[in-house]
């Protein structure tokens, strides 16, 4: 019994190492070797000489800013750049988990045939150009567009949605969207339907089923979906060009810029800023939701 | 509680496919336009089945896009597994913020990252494209592995352990154990992380733009290169078919789907998983395999089959001429037009009696161009920029002089094109279009008392009907020429006078555009904007009934000229030289004049009375306006290269601007 029992482990020691060695070669390949070049231009100069300067200048630069009284104030460029692409992203992933939290809830409740059917609808608009589909979007929301020419037609006014937040969210919402349901679809379509049962005849109420129960156990899809949803929403600058009417400059626009303007170490300095920024994030919000799974567990 | 949960999804339903509908309709749309419906036509998917360019950039996503999906599903499928058995926190923690980071990155950083690697390993192994299809394909298995990983990890961590014990303890090796008790059981988060990979990789536009080769432009590239011309509706043509071939795949697969067959079904399967478990007892006793063969040669061999299938579409004894230009700015076959790539070919065959294959891609902006060349990872053999970026080009020693003497019809180009202040001394260039920006406004909106000057777009009169160019240079010419300065000053005090100009202008501006421009002209959502001449007759074409477009010259305003060049990449000079004087010959000129609905220099469009009667009296006026001296106005007032100092200067200034 024991002497099985160690060649089972050698067994599965050599699989999970066989099964990581292509992955772990790959991503040391083609993400780390590629941050470095990253990291590189952004410490250093159009000569290649070392500097700090492209750091500093994206917390340091300042813009003069227009208020609504017409008189002005100075802000520093990239701190508000960034801190009103997070605001928009985090807005739009709030909403799309909103939205989609019910929906897979649906869906994994659903007639399996129903379920794939659903399943291959959420994922056929992504199929569709992105580009396509959010030129779609401007003629809706145009103020001259179908949805003002719906409401117009029902008398119900107009609504003057393109150029506004609203309408670089709704934008996010949209493409986003599949991101947020798929994962957590896909956990709650594998949960024990007996635990929700077992909740039930024990005198749970629904609200309390859905806390104590479905939501802790489907928190590993959401995390997968909130990431999914927001770190893309951060770093979009289509969607805000099309739907804010090119008035909402965000972080994703300013690396886009820099690079047009052919200054590629600067660029390289905003992303490695980004990137820093997110990682942190990620592993923090990681830290509690893992810290909250167990204890809840208890 | 079922009804809500059904109007709940009917909800979400219609908002996915809302926009869907609009393209549906529009595909069907007479006029060029994705704003004002003008009648039913099937024109633009007789004019996609005609477009091989379009139907070839279709055939590369979906090949790129399998291949992605294959690989990176595999080996996610595999490093799931792995990371989920792993007990070595650090290692753990280590991978998974690894496969974090092409999550968390930006797309655009993802992309130059990737370019810059494979740009530097290219130079030390001395290739001179190291751009291709394989790099493109290494991008997009690398950004589609998270998601594969995102999805199937949850799934294992959600699965019972003791089920691959159990299985072991009965005598599996893990091997089979992995086959039989977890892939069954994580098989939904495996299919869902595919089809995810598979949509990444459909839907990419950064990471590709960036890895992409000459000669292998996919969809997404070729669409969003049209952003200085409109995206054209076979492109919702071509939507709609997509969807309707899923739709239909989708019937059929719930059709077959019914009770009998499955009861069939089962009943095979049941007894193949008993034949199955007979095998399995007996292997399990066989020596123990190396995962490692089980994982990578299916990739290999994806690989291997991938690699023939992209090769079986060039065959080897053809020459490649590789032309890299502006996207919608040659006549390409739509509408019946004169096809100019298919025609060069053809011509070729007939003249050199040698198969020839023109890789034709596109570019969104002479940056983007510029870029992608000065990189040293792609070989293009002819490129047309604009004026200032071929004195750039120049400068830097980038463009090959041009041997005139193989390009006969040049004589054909009118004397006041030669000699400009990019090219003194005509050694590089062969003008192929040029043109002058003017106003476009509403007349059903706009005062015509209000018209004739830059102040137009300044005028508070239109507060939220003005539209401003979505690039600084045009939009700080607009201020400059309104301010009648000098566009190429290097005195910041002159640019803080422009920037000072545009913030004024803010509050009236209802949106920055770029090629959004017609959408909004056409829709009658906005009333003035300034805009290249040729483009304005595209719009009135497609003009809503309540909208009345017109159209003048400011003064003083821009002149530009695209001219074809030789960039010193360049792998066939004599080649990209009997291409280009095959495009000043009559018939590709013409066709490409009408086409770009640019004004030509060439003599024999400009005087050809085929083109005169296709573009129409006003058109001719418009294009070719009375001008004195056009040298002496061009080399005036046409944009010329800056330094980096000030191009950084300018891009701060914008930012600025654009903050608020």
């Amino acid at each position: 019994m024991r002497r099985r029992r160690t060649e089972r482990e050698i067994r599965e020691f050599r699989a999970r190492h066989g099964l990581l060695a292509p992955y772990t070669l790959w991503s040391a390949l083609f993400i780390l070797v590629p941050l470095i070049f990253v990291a590189y231009y952004a410490f250093t100069d159009n000569n290649f000489n070392f500097t700090t300067d492209n750091i500093t200048r994206f917390f340091t630069a300042t813009s003069q800013v227009a208020n609504a009284d017409g008189s002005m104030s100075e802000v520093r460029t990239y701190i508000v750049i960034f801190l009103r692409s997070l605001k928009l992203a985090i807005i739009s992933t709030l909403i799309c988990l909103l939205l989609g939290y019910p929906a897979a809830y649906i869906m994994a409740r659903a007639p399996e045939k129903a379920q794939k059917t659903m399943m291959t609808l959420i994922m056929i608009p992504m199929w569709m150009n992105f580009l396509i589909r959010t030129y779609a979007w401007m003629t809706i929301l145009q103020d001259t567009g179908i949805l003002n020419g719906i409401l117009g037609y029902l008398g119900l006014g107009q609504v003057h949605i393109i150029g506004t937040e609203a309408a670089v969210v709704i934008g996010m919402v949209y493409d986003y969207f599949p991101y947020m349901i798929l994962p957590i679809y896909s956990i709650m379509a594998k949960m024990d339907i007996k635990l929700i049962e077992a909740a039930r005849d024990l005198g749970c109420s629904g609200v309390s089923v859905l806390r104590r129960v479905i939501w802790p156990l489907s928190l590993p899809g959401v995390i997968s979906g909130v990431t999914m949803v927001l770190i893309p929403s951060i770093s979009t600058f289509y969607i805000s060009q099309k739907l804010g009417n090119g008035k909402f400059f965000l972080i994703g626009d300013a690396i886009e810029g820099q690079y047009v303007a052919n200054n590629l170490h600067f660029a390289a300095a905003i992303a490695f800023i980004l990137m820093i920024i997110l990682l942190v994030g990620m592993a923090i919000m990681k830290y509690f939701v893992n810290k909250k799974t167990y204890g809840g567990a208890r | 509680m079922k009804t809500a949960s059904r109007i709940y999804t009917a909800i979400i339903f219609i908002f996915l496919f809302a926009p869907i509908a609009i393209l549906l309709v529009f595909s069907f749309n007479e006029a060029k336009s994705l704003s004002v419906f003008s009648g039913f036509s099937l024109k633009w998917y007789q004019e996609l089945f005609r477009d091989s360019e379009t139907l070839g950039a279709v055939k590369n996503t979906l090949i790129l896009a399998t291949s992605a999906a294959l690989i990176s599903t595999v080996m996610g499928t595999a490093a799931s597994v792995g990371i989920n058995k792993l007990r070595s926190r650090w290692y753990r923690a280590a991978l998974d913020q690894v496969t974090n980071i092409p999550m968390i990155n930006p797309e655009i950083i993802t992309g130059i990252s990737l370019m810059l690697m494979f740009v530097f390993v290219g130079r030390i192994f001395g290739a001179t494209t190291s751009l291709s299809f394989w790099t493109m394909l290494i991008a997009h298995i690398t950004f589609c592995l998270p998601y594969v990983i995102l999805q199937v990890l949850p799934k294992l961590q959600q699965m019972d352990p003791s089920l691959p014990e159990a299985a072991m303890d009965l005598g599996c090796t893990p091997i089979r154990a992995f086959f039989k008790v977890e892939l069954p059981e994580i098989m939904p988060g495996v299919v869902t992380g595919m089809i995810m990979a598979f949509t990444m990789s459909l839907d990419d536009f950064v990471i590709s733009y960036f890895t992409s080769g000459n000669g292998f432009q996919t969809l997404p590239i070729s669409i969003y290169n049209m952003t200085k011309k409109t995206v054209t509706p076979k492109m919702y043509a071509l939507a709609t078919l997509i969807f309707f071939v899923i739709l239909a795949l989708l019937l059929l697969s719930n059709l077959s789907d019914n009770d009998d067959a499955r009861a069939a079904r089962a009943i095979r399967r049941s007894q193949r998983a008993a034949r199955k478990a007979e095998r399995m007892v007996r292997k399990s006793r066989e020596p123990v395999e190396n995962p490692v063969r089980k994982i990578v040669l299916p990739i290999i061999g994806f690989v291997a089959i991938a690699a023939i299938a992209v090769n079986a579409f060039v065959g080897r004894d053809t020459l490649e001429l590789n032309v890299y230009n502006w996207g919608e700015y040659i006549s390409d076959g739509s509408e019946g037009s004169f096809d100019t790539i298919d025609e060069f070919e053809d011509w070729y065959k007939e003249t050199y009696g040698q198969k020839i294959k023109v890789n034709y891609t596109t570019f969104a902006s002479n940056e983007d161009m510029y870029n992608k060349i000065s990189s040293g990872a792609v070989s293009y053999d002819v490129i047309i920029p604009s004026d200032y970026m071929i004195q750039r080009m120049i400068n830097e020693d980038m463009l090959l002089p041009i041997d005139y003497s193989n390009i006969p019809n040049y004589q054909y180009i009118d004397e006041s094109f030669r000699g400009l202040y990019y090219d003194p001394d005509n050694l590089y260039t062969v003008p192929y279009a040029y043109g002058i920006i003017g106003i476009i406004y509403d007349a059903n909106v706009v005062d015509e008392a209000d018209t004739g000057s830059w102040d137009l777009l300044w005028n508070e009169k239109y507060a939220n009907q003005i539209l401003q160019f979505n690039n600084a240079r045009d939009a700080f010419g607009t201020a400059m020429y309104k301010l009648n300065a000098d566009v190429n000053t290097t005195d910041h005090a002159v640019w803080d006078a422009a920037f000072e100009e545009l913030r004024t202008q803010l509050p009236l501006v209802k949106s920055r555009v770029m090629d959004e421009i017609y959408n909004m002209m056409e829709s009658g959502e906005a009333s003035v904007a300034a805009y290249y001449a040729g483009d304005y007759f595209t719009m009135k074409d497609a003009q809503a009934d309540n909208v009345d477009l017109r159209f003048y010259y400011p003064e003083p305003t821009n002149y530009y000229i695209d001219a074809m060049c030789i960039p010193t990449c360049c792998e066939n000079k004599e080649l990209a030289e009997i291409f280009i004087n095959y495009m000043l010959s009559e018939e590709p000129a013409v066709a490409n004049a009408e086409y770009t609905c640019y004004a030509s220099p060439n003599r024999l469009v400009y005087e050809s009375e085929t083109y005169i009667e296709d573009m129409g009296e006003e058109a001719m006026a418009v294009l070719y306006p009375e001008m004195e001296d056009f040298s002496e106005l061009y080399n005036k007032y046409a944009y010329r290269n800056m330094s980096t100092e000030m191009l950084h200067y300018l891009n701060t200034l914008w930012e600025n601007l654009k903050v608020n």
